[in-house]
């Protein structure tokens, strides 16, 4: 699903500035990353579920990015079980266990640090679709327009999102064609015939997108891209109360947040 | 009753995904040996139905039989052998490094006999005019040559059922000439042939028979004469007869629909010019 | 009058090519013609379009020798978003010069890389739009329409920036008649209406015997006719030699002539050749 594009979903964070929205989301970014402590990081959870239900974004949506993430999540959480340099040792495993780097202790601070970690990148994971699913994408461009990112750059990053989806049905069409030449399935066989395959789909794909890039280089010069005069931007962007008060509580949370971890809290 | 259609749809029905319903109950039997032209506005309903033949797509309803067996539980690669799908835009279908392995791919995907294989890939490269080219990189071909090798990549599955989506599409009339005379030289081989187009001239000069697709529905099916006698009715379908067929019939022609230039002389000299010649003659 | 449009001996080869794309084209089109450009796939026609607004040599690199002058500008030195003040250039595919999330902000797209007042903009969205036909669908995301309507926003992006001289190249290919008719009918509104002239790709030789003023056939990168449609459609030897196949009223009239019958102008439209031969009986 790429929402930044299909922006048309109404929510009560459709309202907000693009701008707050981006600032909230670096926020909670920050915040996500200065904090160790899983149980500051889950206060941060909590504040995006909270914030997903005001939304009213799909769970489901939660649901699928958790499932996609749950083998990373059990690898960072054993990964730092075993390796965390921890002092409160739970039990020792024993046996053949032993190997480079690893005591032979579970250790406590292992474990909190990892879960620490786990929580960290689910943070950041549902974070970002707020921002995606509730900012159609002229108007997150705007918002990185004001905030002065160039617009040459921001068109391009966001003109990269609106061709995904593009993208994504060329990529359709040619997963067919290639059935049609006996293919016979695009997830199983040897690894040779899947390297085979995925050949298949990803040479036709790059050469077809590689021509539209031209083209639409062609297309944009030919109407004026890169004029150098100031440009109009048709879409127009107000900050309402609503924006002021949460650009305030965002700037409080970070300085609030920063503070507590300069002295001392927030940490294992 | 014993089937004689090598496609048999009944009632069959199509709904995408996102709930668009392309197809609505359509019943249609396409026969061994048929050419059959499926023509129609954009979003009509034709590249949906034809990508049901090998199992693209499978029927939201009702069903689809290629060779009396339903395509539900098939897979496109098993089909693949029974039904070839040539699609509109060549470089879709190519990735390869030579065009010989190009038209190799298939058949060791599925298992042929080497022996046979290389065997089946020399016929082809023959047969289709690509033997100078075959350690070319695909790439490097022309527009036409790249279909040409596409089609040879179908081919080379030796299947009974060749589908075409726009085979002239982009081109212009001598690389749309070469390809049609291609598709003409399958069906003289006994191939059962279905293309999609929007050249009536085209479909009027080589289809033996015309389905006009309509939201999703067919609307017409017949021969070429019969389809193209109905101007009215196409119009009103968004299409139209060929030249030359609304030609003869401003100048007359009620009994006979003339789909060609052939035709056409054939009918002014034999029918309608009271003097031929000798008149030019004198005047000169 | 000085001519719009003047291409002097353009020669131009794209980079890491031997063989140029294009070679030796030299013509001059007056204000408000309907140019139609003929030829086979490959003879250079996308090249010839790429040079009327400075996108070739600026953006595609390559060797080019002549000079090519439109509305007074230069294609060398005049950037590009300049030159795209006087020629809209509309690219074959409609599908990827399309790139905005909503009508409106497609078409808006040239006015607003320009600079101009918001107001005037919006004004000028909605005339274009009015003018092919999309009033009304400002909000609709351009992915999601028809092949037609997709071509015709492609051309109001163009128009909304008010250029003297259209450049289309093969804008029907793709479409089905119905969208191919309703693209071509705005075009030659274009040309009649709003005096633009015209310079357009077409492989539909019906729509050029119907619509073009004058017709150049290039073939084998070369210009090797320039003239009007009656004169390319009754020329035999030429349409062999640019592999092109005339509507079927000219087909049927160069076939009649060819047997001996007097058919002194052949005919380009289906009125004209019905009372051309009908006239064989009145002989």
């Amino acid at each position: 699903m790429i929402g930044i594009s299909s922006g048309a979903r109404r929510t009560p964070l459709n309202g907000l500035d693009g701008r707050t929205k981006l600032i909230a989301l670096l926020t909670i970014f920050i915040l996500a990353l200065v904090f160790s402590s899983p149980y500051y990081i889950l206060g941060l959870l909590a504040l995006v579920l909270t914030t997903w239900a005001i939304a009213r974004l799909p769970w489901k949506l939660i649901k699928d990015i958790l499932k996609f993430f749950l083998i990373i999540a059990v690898i960072i959480l054993v990964v730092q079980i075993f390796f965390y340099p921890g002092e409160t040792n739970l039990f020792r495993l024993s046996g053949p266990i032993g190997f480079i780097g690893f005591s032979g202790y579970i250790t406590l601070e292992g474990i909190m640090f990892g879960i620490a970690m786990v929580l960290r990148l689910v943070v950041i994971m549902i974070v970002a679709p707020l921002l995606v699913l509730t900012t159609p994408l002229p108007e997150f461009m705007l918002a990185l327009v004001k905030l002065k990112v160039p617009y040459r750059f921001a068109f391009i990053m966001t003109t990269a999102l609106s061709l995904l989806p593009s993208i994504q049905s060329h990529s359709a069409i040619i997963q067919q064609a290639q059935l049609c030449r006996g293919i016979t399935d695009f997830e199983t066989g040897r690894l040779l015939t899947k390297l085979r395959t995925t050949a298949g789909l990803l040479v036709p794909l790059i050469l077809g997108t590689f021509r539209d890039s031209q083209t639409l280089d062609v297309a944009m010069s030919s109407r004026a891209f890169g004029a150098p005069v100031k440009r109009t931007f048709l879409l127009e962007s107000h900050f309402c109360p609503t924006d002021y008060i949460i650009l305030i509580l965002a700037i409080l949370f970070l300085l609030g947040g920063v503070a507590l971890r300069v002295l001392g809290y927030g940490t294992l | 009753m014993p089937e004689t259609g090598v496609i048999v749809c009944e009632n069959l029905s199509y709904i995408y995904p996102n709930g668009v319903q392309a197809l609505c109950d359509i019943n249609i039997s396409i026969n061994r040996g048929d050419y059959i032209a499926f023509v129609g506005q954009n979003g009509s309903g034709k590249t949906t139905l034809v990508k049901h033949f090998n199992g693209l797509l499978k029927p939201t309803r009702g069903s689809i039989r290629v060779f009396g067996e339903e395509t539900r539980d098939k897979k496109v690669s098993a089909l693949s052998r029974k039904v070839g799908y040539v699609f509109q835009n060549p470089d879709d279908m190519l990735f390869c490094s030579s065009v010989e392995e190009e038209i190799a791919y298939g058949p060791k995907l599925l298992g042929f006999e080497e022996v046979e294989i290389k065997e089946n890939v020399e016929k082809i490269l023959h047969e289709l005019g690509l033997a100078a080219q075959r350690e070319a990189h695909p790439f490097t071909l022309s527009l036409g040559d790249r279909q040409r090798l596409a089609v040879a990549c179908v081919l080379s599955l030796s299947p009974e059922i060749f589908v075409f989506d726009e085979p002239t599409t982009g081109q212009d009339y001598f690389g749309g000439k070469s390809i049609m005379s291609l598709i003409d030289q399958l069906h003289a081989k006994g191939k059962t042939i279905v293309i999609i187009t929007h050249d009536m001239p085209l479909v009027a000069e080589h289809a033996r028979r015309v389905v006009v697709m309509n939201q999703g529905q067919i609307a017409l099916d017949g021969t070429p004469g019969d389809v193209f006698s109905q101007i009215e009715q196409l119009r009103r379908l968004s299409l139209r007869s060929p030249q030359v067929t609304l030609l003869a019939q401003n100048l007359g022609s009620k009994d006979q629909t003339i789909l060609n230039v052939g035709q056409m002389y054939a009918w002014l000299e034999t029918e309608y010019l009271v003097s031929p010649r000798a008149a030019i003659g004198d005047f000169i | 009058m000085e001519p719009i449009i003047q291409f002097n001996s353009v020669t131009y080869s794209y980079p890491r090519t031997d063989v140029p794309a294009i070679r030796d084209i030299s013509f001059e089109v007056d204000a408000g013609e309907f140019v139609a450009l003929i030829g086979p796939t490959g003879a250079g026609k996308s090249t010839l379009c790429y040079c009327f607004n400075g996108s070739v040599p600026q953006l595609f690199s390559g060797a080019m020798t002549g000079t090519v002058e439109v509305a007074g500008c230069n294609t060398y030195q005049d950037e590009i978003p300049v030159l795209a003040q006087h020629v809209g250039l509309v690219v074959q595919n409609a599908r990827t010069q399309l790139f905005n999330v909503t009508v409106l902000q497609e078409v808006g797209f040239g006015c607003e890389n320009l600079g101009l007042p918001r107001n005037v903009i919006l004004e000028r969205v909605q005339a274009a739009l009015a003018f092919v036909g999309l009033s009304g669908h400002e909000e609709r995301e351009p992915s999601a329409l028809s092949g037609g309507q997709q071509q015709r926003v492609a051309i109001a992006c163009v128009l909304a920036m008010d250029p003297d001289v259209l450049v289309l190249d093969e804008p029907t290919s793709e479409l089905d008649p119905i969208g191919s008719e309703q693209v071509m009918e705005v075009i030659a509104r274009m040309n009649s209406e709003l005096g633009k002239t015209i310079f357009l790709v077409t492989h539909d030789m019906e729509f050029v015997a119907k619509y073009a003023t004058r017709t150049l056939v290039l073939s084998d990168h070369r210009l090797i006719k320039d003239g009007p449609p009656e004169e390319i459609f009754s020329n035999n030897a030429l349409l062999d030699e640019a592999r092109i196949r005339p509507p079927q009223v000219c087909e049927v009239s160069l076939g009649l002539r060819k047997r001996g019958y007097l058919i002194p102008h052949i005919p380009l439209t289906m009125n004209e050749a019905v009372s051309t031969i009908k006239g064989l009986n009145h002989a």
